[in-house]
């Protein structure tokens, strides 16, 4: 399988795009920005269920806000990460900082759409149960792991 | 005051903060994700309150009210950021006052991009009053992701400098 991904590092695109000096970076920019406005507002909606933000709306009014804008971001995160990527893939899938990211990542993901598909049912409720707070505590935790491992994966810089 | 800078950088380096960050292999991590975690609080929150005064994204609220719930949040992670931006400067800082990326972001990118988040924070109580926002704070919005993408964009080439 290390092969396949040291073969893909040498198709022409990706070549030229790891090996751009203007190019690499500006992908490398919106990476980090999306990445930011992502975690932002998944914190948010979290904080909300938790009771620590937007406490002035229902939780899936804040929630319907700030979940377009963690998607759009998402979006434009996984295809950047993945331009991030291409150039050093061989040496990257080797790496546990990031195999262990992009599970995070998985992980984050399945939790961040219970959490926004839940805050209509939570509301519902006399009061935000316990299990949301959980969720959405251990949803927070998961994201801040993200940010961790893909800094170690900076850290350690494959490409 | 090269000098001065200098010999502050260097206490920094060993100050009780400064040297287990610079030496810990495990801590330095964990404070890159303070600096980046207030980060998203700070972008997220600023970010949502751009585009809704530039007209993108749902109109459920006016621009001025969407900035006031952000606002405890959006300062909270200016904090936290700062701090976590703080104990980063203190590990590396002889290193730090010596690259261009870094002076370039903390000199002239942050405290413009500071400045015009405050007087965008301000305004918007006024222009977000309505639904429809008037043509300058479409501009001042987008103004701000662009000045905010740049302070990223100097922190990216830092390792290249």
């Amino acid at each position: 399988m290390y092969d396949f991904f040291e073969a893909f590092e040498q198709l022409s695109w990706v070549q030229f795009i790891g090996g751009n000096w203007f190019l690499y970076p500006a992908i490398s920019v919106l990476h980090y920005f999306t990445i930011f406005w992502v975690v932002g507002t998944i914190a948010l909606v979290n904080l909300r269920v938790l009771g620590l933000a937007g406490r002035s709306q229902t939780a899936t009014e804040w929630t319907e806000q700030l979940a377009p804008w963690t998607w759009t971001a998402m979006a434009i995160c996984l295809v950047t990460g993945f331009l991030e990527f291409a150039p050093g893939a061989g040496e990257f899938v080797l790496s546990p900082m990031f195999v262990g990211k992009m599970a995070a990542t998985a992980v984050g993901v399945v939790l961040a759409v219970v959490v926004h598909r839940g805050v209509r049912n939570w509301d519902r409720a006399p009061a935000i149960p316990g299990s949301a707070k959980v969720l959405a505590a251990a949803c927070l935790v998961v994201w801040f792991g993200t940010i961790l491992l893909g800094v170690e994966v900076a850290n350690y810089g494959f490409f | 005051m090269g000098g001065i800078l200098m010999a502050w950088a260097q206490w920094l380096e060993t100050s009780p903060w400064g040297f287990p960050v610079r030496t810990s292999l495990w801590l330095y991590p964990f404070i890159q994700l303070i600096h980046f975690g207030g980060l998203s609080m700070w972008i997220g929150t600023s970010a949502a309150v751009d585009l809704r005064l530039m007209g993108v994204g749902r109109r459920r609220q006016s621009a001025s009210q969407l900035s006031e719930q952000l606002f405890a949040w959006n300062w909270i992670g200016f904090a936290i950021m700062l701090l976590g931006g703080f104990l980063l400067f203190s590990a590396a800082a002889t290193t730090f006052l010596v690259n261009a990326a870094f002076l370039v972001k903390l000199s002239y990118l942050v405290p413009a991009a500071l400045v015009w988040h405050i007087i965008v924070q301000r305004k918007t109580r006024t222009w977000g009053k309505n639904e429809e926002t008037p043509a300058p704070a479409k501009l001042a919005g987008l103004l701000e992701l662009a000045l905010w993408l740049s302070v990223v964009t100097a922190a990216v080439l830092i390792p290249s400098y």
